[in-house]
């Protein structure tokens, strides 16, 4: 059974494992090694459903293709011309696999944190725990941090210490001033070319209509998108008592907010925000799933697996349809 | 309790303040950081509740504060009653000073002024002592204090009415100044015979025109308690232009006949005419159009009489008062002044004296100077009725050669009659006939023995001959330069008085008496060959300072102002025995007495005429140009000048506020209940500062606890 099966038993409603087995994300980020912190995670994961992780559940059926002069003679499977004695070219191993780069905001309104962890934190650890779990299964992972324009990237691989040169990069401060979407986007557009899986972590807390069209060029592309929103439950509830200065940690901008007015209209106004996000997600074509801070990180594990279960399945029903 | 300043209790809305700031919700110091305000609005400050208002006592304070300071603001004191005012039973002392200087001539501006003070008349109760002074350039008394204490008090307003109805306006500028100056001492003076203590005031009845003259006032030591109240009365018409006679300098070289007479005429500052035509009245002739602005003048030449016209009114025409629209001028004629040269030179040898001689006597307005040689002077023929002396017609003889037995007889006769000769000393020769001309023989001369060259050394500038270059700027000789000279003993002229010396103490010239007359002699002469000095600038102001010490000129009567003494010694000399008469424009005669030589009864513009003279000589007395700048004062300008001015009656009401305002503020500012309002503001502030402290430590001690 593959681990995408595995989700699929998961899904079912009587299946969840209880809320007392999940690791509490306040003792999971007072580790510091976020490499560490994964590995639990996603061992964690494991051990939830019970199943091995090795088998890995991204290798899809190889196609083969009669060989034709000009083929590259490496690939011709030998074993095949033995049985048949026909020339077929088996077909890359690596364009099968899942190719996963994870697109992580550092901007600094990432830095804000009401629970004794940033959302970056969060964020981060989020992103490490896909990426290891997706290395596990020997996908490839890339990175692109970005704030208001790109701060690094590593091209999505699956070579040894790989993955350690991303969990570094990971865990590099934020820097920036300002969230914008558009330029790490277009930039990831021009740089991949190859289909492959963008997720994209950050708080989405960003004019809209920027974030549409450039989701719209990177679907065009063929690619598939994920977003995972992360906020924090400050932001959520905004349960602060006491009317104070707000300072915007991105801009420095003060105001003066008395949050028993504010409220209504800012949760009004932010839950107008996601939905708007979620409906331009639906209309793409694109996974969103939008976390607090205080969640387990396993499910959010299971949230990515399940919508990648979905789209898979989706997909398939596309195929078959064109069929 | 009263205020003198309640308006200030509305400063004590001001306690709103603390109210609404304890209302206010403390935005406090603190800072929430958070994500991203993109779904935040500003809140506007809201209002606590009222039941939360917090720091009770220390809104209280800080409002008692408010409170205390708007309390002193006010101004409060405690009232007390006013003291009965003592009444005043005294009349006031009032002098009733009324213009009647030239400008009161205007159209209806006299009648005004009768009005006005007959007014001031009736105003004066039966206690009042009035004094009614009239002034132009000099002030005269009408009614003094007396006189109207004696008058019986019904009859007192008819009759100070009467007696300056009988004045009138004069032709005199108006002295204001020294007017008031002079009503201040009446009424000091009246107060010095007989002591009172009513109010004392000056009513002023004027025009109060620009012209007046108000230098007396500069500094002057006003009485306490004086008032001066100005009546102005003013004229119908505001246009007024006048005219003036410019005379010319007597340097001028333009002489009488060939200058025109130039006028100046001026518009005064409200005048609302700029065209006016000038005239020459009582002949046919164009008249000349003058554009002055207001507030203007202009000079310009008269229009031209025709030859052997005789006129001397010019008239001004175009505006619209005529009492300063004419000028009188006088045709001024040249002195004719003989002058006597007697030498051998010839005129037209320019190394010889007379050439020079000849060229520096010009003639001028004043003078007309005949140079006579000695030849011409035979020709001459002599009447039998005026021969002796036959010198007598020239006011100097010039002497550069030596004379004749007879010739230097004739000279020492002229000069003990009383003439100036100047004997210019061409060679050492000459010595004999300064020695006949002086009567002092054996004047020993020779001739000076020069290195190089001889200037000017000692000059003694007290001396008249010399007094025109008493003046640094003209006494400089030193360019003067003398090749050769002449050695005078001066110790054998023990009466000869030293005027110039040359460097090596040598006499230069000198003022010798010779009977009744003078010599001066010139040890030196103005020939090219001996020096530089008829080329010099000294040479022709020299001559004509001579010239003037030989006739004994003097200013020649031309023109005068209303009121200015003429003086007319010049003419007394002239009448051994006879006195001087003088006939005004009006027809009148005026007999001076004996001695008297300074005529002073200029009281009308116009010709006036000295009958007992030779030669009638006329002059011309032409009113002030003050008088004619009509346009009134600024209405402070003496106040500016510490007159202490009344500005108007109060009626009794106001007064009486006026009066109680004072005693108020007298009760106030003796009381000063505002400062100890002031001491109580500042102790309730520090308690106030010290309570907020308090508060603020033990809130942040509670926090430090809690936290």
């Amino acid at each position: 059974m593959s681990a995408l099966a595995a989700t699929q038993s998961f899904a079912k409603p009587n299946a969840p494992a209880p809320a007392s087995k999940l690791i509490s994300p306040q003792a999971l980020m007072a580790i510091k090694n976020l490499e560490l912190r994964a590995r639990i995670v996603v061992e964690g994961f494991w051990h939830g459903i019970h199943r091995s992780p090795y088998h890995g559940f991204s290798v899809e059926f190889t196609e083969y293709r009669q060989y034709s002069p000009g083929d590259d003679p490496r690939y011709l499977d030998w074993r095949l011309f033995a049985r048949s004695d026909r020339y077929y070219i088996k077909k890359f191993e690596d364009e099968t696999n899942l190719r996963c780069y994870l697109l992580v905001d550092h901007s600094r309104s990432m830095d804000y944190g009401s629970l004794g962890w940033t959302k970056s934190q969060y964020a981060n650890t989020l992103a490490a725990t896909l990426a290891y779990f997706l290395h596990q299964q020997g996908d490839a992972v890339g990175l692109l941090t970005f704030d208001e324009q790109i701060r690094d990237y590593l091209p999505a691989r699956n070579r040894i210490g790989h993955l350690r040169r991303l969990m570094l990069q990971l865990e590099q401060a934020t820097a920036g001033t300002a969230t914008d979407l558009v330029a790490p986007l277009q930039r990831i557009v021009e740089i991949v070319r190859k289909r492959s899986l963008m997720v994209l972590i950050s708080d989405f807390l960003a004019p809209i209509e920027a974030l549409e069209r450039n989701l719209t060029t990177l679907t065009a592309s063929g690619h598939e998108v994920m977003l995972f929103q992360v906020l924090d439950p400050a932001e959520l509830t905004f349960n602060f008592d006491r009317a104070v200065m707000f300072r915007d940690v991105e801009s420095g901008r003060d105001l003066f907010i008395d949050p028993a007015t504010a409220r209504r209209e800012y949760l009004s106004r932010l839950n107008d925000h996601n939905e708007a996000v979620r409906a331009t997600c639906q209309r793409l074509g694109a996974g969103y799933r939008s976390f607090d801070t205080n969640r387990a990180l396993e499910l959010a594990m299971f949230d990515f697996l399940r919508e990648r279960h979905q789209r898979s399945k989706s997909t398939n029903r596309f195929a078959r349809s064109r069929k | 309790m009263s205020f003198l300043a309640p308006l200030f209790l509305l400063g004590g809305l001001a306690i709103a303040l603390p109210v609404v700031f304890h209302l206010v919700r403390r935005s406090s110091r603190e800072k929430q950081i958070f994500s991203s305000l993109m779904f935040l609005k500003p809140t506007p400050p809201r209002m606590t509740r009222r039941n939360r208002l917090e720091h009770i006592l220390l809104l209280l304070l800080r409002c008692l504060a408010v409170c205390i300071l708007a309390f002193a603001f006010a101004r409060p004191f405690l009232q007390k009653p006013m003291a009965a005012r003592p009444t005043n039973t005294a009349g006031a002392q009032v002098v009733i000073l009324v213009d009647t200087s030239a400008s009161m001539k205007r159209d209806g501006v006299w009648a005004e002024a009768l009005e006005k003070a007959e007014a001031a008349f009736k105003k004066a109760t039966p206690a009042d002592r009035v004094a009614v002074l009239t002034f132009d350039d000099q002030v005269r008394s009408l009614l003094s204090f007396e006189q109207w204490a004696a008058m019986n008090a019904s009859e007192r307003t008819a009759i100070a009415a009467q007696r300056l109805s009988e004045a009138k306006p004069t032709w005199h500028a108006t002295h204001l100044g020294n007017a008031l100056v002079a009503a201040a001492e009446t009424i000091t003076d009246a107060e010095k015979r007989e002591p009172h203590t009513g109010p004392r005031r000056i009513v002023l009845i004027t025009d109060l025109q620009e012209g007046s003259r108000l230098d007396g006032l500069q500094g002057h030591e006003w009485p306490r308690g004086l008032e001066v109240v100005v009546e102005p009365v003013k004229a119908k018409r505001p246009t007024n232009a006048s005219l003036q006679w410019v005379m010319d300098a007597d340097e001028s070289a333009q002489t009488t006949s060939d200058a025109p007479v130039r006028i100046r005429v001026s518009n005064s500052t409200d005048s609302k005419r700029e065209q006016f035509q000038v005239r020459w009245a009582g002949v046919t002739g164009d008249s000349l159009d003058a554009y002055v602005p207001p507030g203007q003048s202009r000079i310009v030449p008269a229009p031209k009489l025709a030859t052997n016209a005789a006129a001397e009114r010019i008239t001004l025409s175009g505006d619209e008062e005529d009492f300063d629209n004419t000028a009188y001028v006088v045709q001024l004629k040249a002195d004719e002044v003989n002058v006597l040269y007697l030498g051998n030179d010839a005129e037209t040898d320019s190394a010889q004296s007379l050439y020079y001689l000849k060229r520096a006597f010009q003639d001028t307005r004043r003078q007309a100077v005949r140079l006579i040689t000695d030849e011409a002077a035979r020709r001459t023929p002599f009447s039998t009725t005026n021969p002796p002396p036959r010198l007598g017609g020239y006011k100097l003889a010039i002497v550069t050669s030596t004379l004749s037995e007879g010739r230097s007889d004739e000279v020492r006769q002229f000069l003990t009659n009383g003439g100036t000769a100047l004997l210019v000393m061409n060679d050492p020769q000459m010595a004999n006939t300064l020695g006949i001309l002086i009567g002092t023989p054996n004047v020993g001369v020779t001739e000076a023995s020069v290195a190089n060259y001889a200037m000017f050394g000692q000059m003694d500038f007290t001396h008249p001959l010399l007094a025109p270059f008493s003046d640094p700027r003209f006494g400089d000789f030193t360019k003067i330069r003398f090749w050769k000279h002449r050695k005078l003993a001066s110790e054998k002229l023990p009466d000869a008085r030293v005027v110039a010396s040359y460097d090596d103490n040598d006499p230069a010239i000198l003022e010798v008496p010779a009977g009744r007359g003078r010599v001066f002699v010139l040890t030196f002469s103005w020939r090219p060959a001996d020096g530089q000095f008829a080329l010099s600038s000294k040479f022709v102001p020299l001559l004509y300072s001579l010239l003037d010490q030989a006739s004994g000129a003097s200013a020649p009567l031309a023109q005068f102002r209303v009121g200015d003494p003429v003086d007319l010694s010049a003419f007394a000399t002239k009448l051994s025995g006879s006195t001087l008469s003088v006939h005004k424009p009006d027809g009148a005669q005026v007999q001076l007495a004996a001695n008297e030589t300074r005529f002073t009864q200029t009281d009308q513009p116009g010709i006036y005429e000295i009958s007992t003279a030779p030669i009638p000589v006329k002059f011309a007395v032409n009113l002030d140009a003050s008088e004619s700048k009509t346009a009134p004062l600024p209405a402070d300008e003496l106040e500016r000048l510490g007159v202490p001015m009344k500005s108007g009656e109060l009626t009794p009401a106001l007064a009486a506020a006026k009066q109680e305002t004072l005693h108020n503020a007298e009760l106030e500012a003796r009381q000063k209940l505002w400062r100890w309002l002031i001491v109580a503001a500042l102790a309730v502030l520090l308690v106030e500062t010290w309570l907020a402290g308090w508060i603020t430590r033990r809130s942040a001690a509670r926090a430090e606890a809690t936290a």
